[in-house]
C-alpha cells in the first residue's frame, strides 16, 4: 500500500477509535455520580491521538529511511554486481531502475537499469508492506491501550490538553527553526564560499563578472562593490525620491485634509498598489517603462541612455513602495497628539504651516522608522529589478545608465547551468547572507525606532 | 517689561500681502498633497489600463475559415475508432497534421501552411472526435492562424503579415474569436497555442500546500504568543524572529528552500510540494501577526467568564476565543495567501521556472505558477507573447483582487466593536 493509502486508513482507525470511546464514555454519565473530570469527547480525543500519533510518526521515520532500506535490498542481488562503481553513472542507473520499478516510467536508457527494475519492485514491495504492517499495528495497540483506559476516573482531559499545549508550542517553535534554517543555511554556504573567495576581496572588490571566473584567482572577478552600490543606488535614492515625496504627500493630504468620504475610498485605492504582484510591475518596468526613460536619456542628450536603466526600475519600485511609505506616515501623523495640532491652528498658523511646523517634526521619528523599513522592502526587491535592470555591474551614478543589484545577482548566479557548489552557485549564497544581514540590521533600527517614538505619546 | 505697542493694523498693505503670501502657500501646499494622492492612483490607473488595453486581445484569435475535404483525404482511421477511446492517438497517426496542411495549401496557395497555427489540426480533430461524420464529407472549419498573422490581425506586424491580413480579409475568410484554449491549455511554445490553465493549476496546488501547512501552524503559534506563553527570553525570542521574519526578503526565502529542501532533503525540484513549503515559511509570520492581533482584540471578559464557569485554559481559548477571533484571522490568512500567490522569486530560486507544457496532477510534479509563467513569456522575443503575458496578468490579477475583495468582506461582515 501506498503511504497515502496507509495514512488513511491509520486516520480511518483513529476515527473509530474516537467514536468508540466517546460512545463508551458517554454511558459513565449515569444519574448518581456527581463530578467528572473529562467530557466524552476528551476521552474520544485521547484514544485517537494514540492511535494516530504512533503509526504517522512511524510513516515520518520510515519514508525517510525506507529507500535506502530498498536500495540496500537491491544492491544484494546478483544482477546488481553488474553496475558501475559509485558515481554519477550508478547514482543515474539505479533512480531510473527505481523510477521503471515503481511503474512511473515505461523506456529505460540503460539496458542495466532495465534488469534492476523487478528487484526494485520486489523490494519496494516487501518494505511497503512490513511499513504497512507495523503501521496498523501501531494504531491497534495504541488505540486498543488507550481504549482500555477509559474510566471514570481517568482524567482524559488533562492528558489530552497537555498534547495541545505541545502542539502549540511547537507550533510557535516552527518560527524560530525557520529563522534558525535561513542563518545556518546562508552560513554554510558562505562559508563554502569564503573557503574559495576571500571575505575582503568579496565584500571590496570593485570588479564583478561572474560570467568569467578565473579557476586561479576567483576573487579578482568576484567582488561586490559595484552591486552592493547599485542596490544602494536604485533601492535608496531612486526609489525613495520617487517614494517618499508621494507617500509623505499622500498621508498628509488623506489625514489632514481629505473628507472622510474621500479618504475612506482613496486609502484602498492606493494600498491596491501594494497588492500588485512585484512580476507585473517588473513587466510594465521592462515593457513600457524603460523605453520611455531611454527616450527621455536620448532626448536630453545622455551617451549612455540604456533601455536598462537604474531609473525605470528604481521609479517603479518607488511607486510600488508608495502605499508602505503613505500607511507608515499616516499611523505615526495619527500618534502626533490632537492638542498640538489644535494649540498651534490657535496661535493663528495656516493648516500647511502646522503641517510642517509642528506635525510633522513631531512625526519624524515613526515617519524615519517608515522610511527605512521602506528601504529595506526596496533593497530586497526582486521581480522588478530582475525583469527591469541590467545584468551587468557598473559603479555609475547616472540614472539612464544600467546598473545591476544583489537580488537580481542572485537569481542569475542560480539559475544558470553551474553545479551546485561552484564558486558561482555559492555567491549566490554570499550575496543573500549579506542582503539578509542588511535588510535585518535596518529593520531592527527601524522597528526600534518606531518603538521608541510611539512609547513617547502614549 | 514689554513696551506698549499699537494694535495690529490687520488693513496695512505689508499685513495683507504677508497673510495673502501666507494663503497661497497653505494653497500650493494642499494641491501638492492632492497631486501626489492623484499621481499615485493615476499610476495604478495607467498600470492597469496598459495591462487590459495590451492583454484584452490575448483572450481573442484570429482565425481562417480552412475548407477541407475529409473524404478526399483519405485518412487511415474509420469513424468507429474515433468513437472508442485513444481517438487522439489514431486521428495523429493517420496524418491528419499533414491533411490539414495539404489543405491550407490547397485553399491559399503555396505557403498555405505556414498561414495556419502549428495548432489547426487540433482543432480540425476536435471537430472530428464531436462529429465523426465529418470524415466522409467536405466541410469548413475556423482554425487559429500562425502567431505573426494573428499579432498582424490584432495589431500592426510586420509588413509581410500585414499584406497577407489585407488578402484573407478581402476574402472575407478572416474572423476573430474568443480563444477558448487560453483558459484550458498549458505553456507551449507557439504563442496561439498557449493557455493559463497549467499554470494556473500549479499555482492551485501550491497554494494548497502553503496553505495547509501556514494556517494551522499559524493560527497555533498566534495563540501559543497571545493566551498561554509565559513572558520570558524564549517567548522574546520567538517574537522577535517571527517579526523578523515578516520582513525579510522573499528571495532569502528561496535560497532557503534551495539549500534545505533541494539541497539536504532532496525533495523534487519545481514541484509545487517545495514551492509551497517554501511559500508557507513565508505566509507564517504574517499569519501569526495578524492572528495574534485579532486575538489581542476578543475582550478579556469573555475568557474570565468561561474560567469562572469551570473551563479549562484550553477550553477558554478553543471554545471561545479562537471562534470570536476567526474572523480577523481569516482576513489576515487571505491577505498572506494573496501575497503568496503573486510571489516569483522564492520560486524561481526552487527551479519553477523549466518549460511545463503539461499541468501537473501530482504534488511532486515538476510546476509552474501562475507569475513565473508571465516571467517567462516576458522573457519571450516572439511578439505573440506580449498579448499574452499581459492577458495572463490580467487573470493574476483578477484573482488577487477577488482574494482582497473577499478579506475586506469578511473584515467589514464580521468585524466586531467590543
Amino acid at each position: 500500500m501506498s503511504a497515502l493509502a496507509v495514512a488513511i486508513v491509520v486516520f480511518g482507525l483513529a476515527l473509530i477509535g474516537w467514536l468508540a470511546a466517546r460512545m463508551r464514555a458517554a454511558t459513565f454519565r449515569t444519574p448518581g455520580r456527581a463530578r467528572f473530570t473529562a467530557l466524552p469527547v476528551h476521552y474520544g480525543y485521547f484514544v485517537g491521538i494514540c492511535a494516530l500519533v504512533p503509526p504517522l510518526v512511524f510513516l515520518a521515520t520510515w519514508s525517510l529511511t525506507a529507500p535506502a532500506l530498498v536500495t540496500d535490498a537491491v544492491l544484494a542481488t546478483p544482477a546488481a554486481a553488474a553496475l558501475p562503481p559509485p558515481g554519477f553513472e550508478r547514482a543515474s542507473i539505479l533512480s531510473e531502475a527505481r523510477e521503471l520499478g515503481a511503474g512511473r516510467s515505461y523506456g529505460a536508457f540503460h539496458d542495466l537499469s532495465a534488469k534492476l527494475a523487478p528487484a526494485y519492485a520486489a523490494a519496494q514491495h516487501r518494505y511497503d508492506w512490513i511499513a504497512t504492517a507495523i503501521a496498523l499495528l501501531l494504531a491497534f495497540a495504541g488505540g486498543g491501550l488507550a481504549f482500555t483506559r477509559v474510566r471514570p476516573d481517568f482524567a482524559a482531559r488533562t492528558q489530552v490538553e497537555r498534547v495541545v499545549m505541545l502542539l502549540l508550542l511547537a507550533a510557535s517553535l516552527i518560527a524560530i527553526l525557520t529563522t534558525i534554517g535561513i542563518v545556518a543555511s546562508l552560513l554554510y554556504e558562505s562559508a563554502r564560499f569564503f573557503r574559495i573567495v576571500p571575505i575582503g576581496e568579496f565584500l571590496f572588490g570593485t570588479h564583478w563578472s561572474p560570467q568569467v571566473i578565473d579557476a586561479r584567482d576567483p576573487g579578482a572577478s568576484l567582488g561586490a562593490v559595484p552591486l552592493f552600490w547599485g542596490t544602494f543606488f536604485i533601492g535608496a535614492v531612486i526609489a525613495m525620491a520617487v517614494a517618499i515625496p508621494f507617500g509623505l504627500m499622500s498621508a498628509i493630504y488623506l489625514t489632514q485634509y481629505a473628507h472622510a468620504r474621500t479618504r475612506a475610498w482613496l486609502k484602498p485605492v492606493l494600498e491596491m498598489l501594494a497588492g500588485v504582484p512585484t512580476v507585473v510591475y517588473g513587466y510594465f518596468a521592462a515593457l513600457t517603462v524603460a523605453p520611455a526613460v531611454r527616450e527621455l536619456g536620448v532626448a536630453l542628450g545622455v551617451a549612455n541612455a540604456s533601455s536598462e536603466s537604474a531609473l525605470a526600475a528604481g521609479a517603479v519600485m518607488g511607486i510600488m513602495i508608495i502605499p508602505f511609505v503613505s500607511s507608515m506616515a499616516d499611523d505615526s501623523i495619527a500618534a502626533v497628539p490632537a492638542s498640538m495640532r489644535d494649540g498651534s491652528l490657535a496661535m493663528g498658523a495656516t493648516q500647511s504651516e502646522t503641517i510642517r511646523r509642528v506635525i510633522l517634526p513631531a512625526a519624524l521619528p515613526g515617519v524615519v522608522g517608515g522610511i527605512l523599513l521602506a528601504v529595506s522592502r526596496a533593497i530586497g526587491e526582486t521581480m522588478i529589478v530582475v525583469m527591469a535592470a541590467s545584468g551587468v555591474a557598473t559603479l555609475t551614478a547616472n540614472p539612464f545608465a544600467s546598473t545591476t543589484t544583489v537580488t537580481k545577482q542572485i537569481v542569475d548566479l542560480l539559475t544558470g547551468e553551474a553545479e551546485f557548489d561552484s564558486a558561482k552557485t555559492l555567491a549566490a549564497f554570499a550575496l543573500g547572507l549579506t542582503l539578509f544581514v542588511i535588510t535585518l540590521a535596518l529593520n531592527i533600527v527601524a522597528l526600534t525606532v518606531v518603538k521608541r517614538y510611539r512609547e513617547a505619546y502614549e | 517689561m514689554s513696551k506698549s505697542r499699537l494694535p495690529t493694523d490687520w488693513k496695512a498693505a505689508s499685513v495683507q500681502r504677508r497673510t495673502r503670501r501666507r494663503y497661497a502657500a497653505e494653497r500650493r501646499f494642499r494641491l501638492m498633497g492632492l497631486a501626489a494622492v492623484w499621481l499615485s492612483a493615476g499610476f495604478l490607473a495607467f498600470l492597469l489600463v496598459s495591462m487590459v488595453s495590451e492583454g484584452l486581445s490575448g483572450f481573442r484569435q484570429a482565425r481562417v475559415t480552412l475548407p477541407i475535404d475529409l473524404a478526399a483525404a483519405k485518412l487511415a482511421v474509420t469513424p468507429q475508432q474515433v468513437r472508442g477511446r485513444g481517438a487522439d492517438l489514431a486521428l495523429a497517426g493517420a496524418g491528419l497534421e499533414g491533411a490539414v496542411d495539404r489543405a491550407a495549401t490547397q485553399a491559399f496557395g503555396p505557403g498555405g501552411a505556414d498561414l495556419i497555427s502549428d495548432g489547426a489540426w487540433l482543432v480540425v480533430r476536435d471537430a472530428i472526435e464531436a462529429d465523426p461524420a465529418l470524415l466522409r464529407r467536405r466541410t469548413t472549419i475556423a482554425v487559429p492562424v500562425a502567431s505573426a498573422i494573428d499579432v498582424a490581425a490584432k495589431h500592426d506586424g510586420t509588413p509581410a503579415a500585414e499584406a497577407i491580413v489585407t488578402r484573407l480579409k478581402a476574402r472575407g475568410v478572416l474572423t476573430m474569436g474568443w480563444s477558448a484554449g487560453f483558459l484550458t491549455a498549458a505553456d507551449a511554445t507557439d504563442p496561439t497555442r498557449v493557455g493559463i490553465w497549467g499554470a494556473l493549476k500549479g499555482s492551485l496546488l501550491t497554494m494548497a500546500v502553503t496553505i495547509a501547512l501556514a494556517f494551522p501552524i499559524g493560527v497555533l503559534a498566534a495563540l501559543y504568543l497571545e493566551e498561554y506563553a509565559p513572558r520570558n527570553r524564549w517567548t522574546d525570542l520567538i517574537e522577535v524572529s517571527i517579526n523578523n521574519l515578516a520582513a525579510v526578503p522573499s528571495i532569502i526565502f528561496g535560497l532557503l528552500g534551495l539549500a534545505v529542501f533541494l539541497g539536504t532533503f532532496h525533495l523534487p525540484r519545481s514541484a509545487p510540494l517545495v514551492g509551497g513549503l517554501t511559500l508557507a515559511l513565508m505566509t507564517m509570520p504574517v499569519i501569526v501577526i495578524t492572528g495574534r492581533n485579532a486575538i489581542k482584540a476578543v475582550p478579556p471578559s469573555i475568557r474570565d467568564a468561561a474560567l469562572a464557569v469551570g473551563a479549562s485554559p484550553v477550553q477558554v481559548v478553543f471554545d471561545h476565543v479562537l471562534p470570536l477571533a476567526l474572523p480577523g484571522i481569516l482576513t489576515g490568512t487571505i491577505i498572506g495567501m494573496a501575497r503568496a500567490l503573486g510571489e516569483t522569486a522564492p520560486l524561481l530560486m526552487i527551479g519553477m521556472r523549466a518549460f511545463i507544457a503539461a499541468p501537473p496532477s501530482r504534488l511532486t510534479d515538476p510546476a509552474t505558477v501562475l507569475p513565473v509563467q508571465i516571467f517567462l513569456w516576458s522573457d519571450d522575443i516572439d511578439r505573440g507573447f506580449v498579448e499574452k503575458t499581459s492577458a495572463a496578468i490580467i487573470v493574476l490579477l483578477v484573482v488577487l483582487l477577488a482574494m482582497n475583495g473577499l478579506a475586506i468582506y469578511l473584515r467589514n461582515r464580521f468585524e466586531t466593536r467590543w
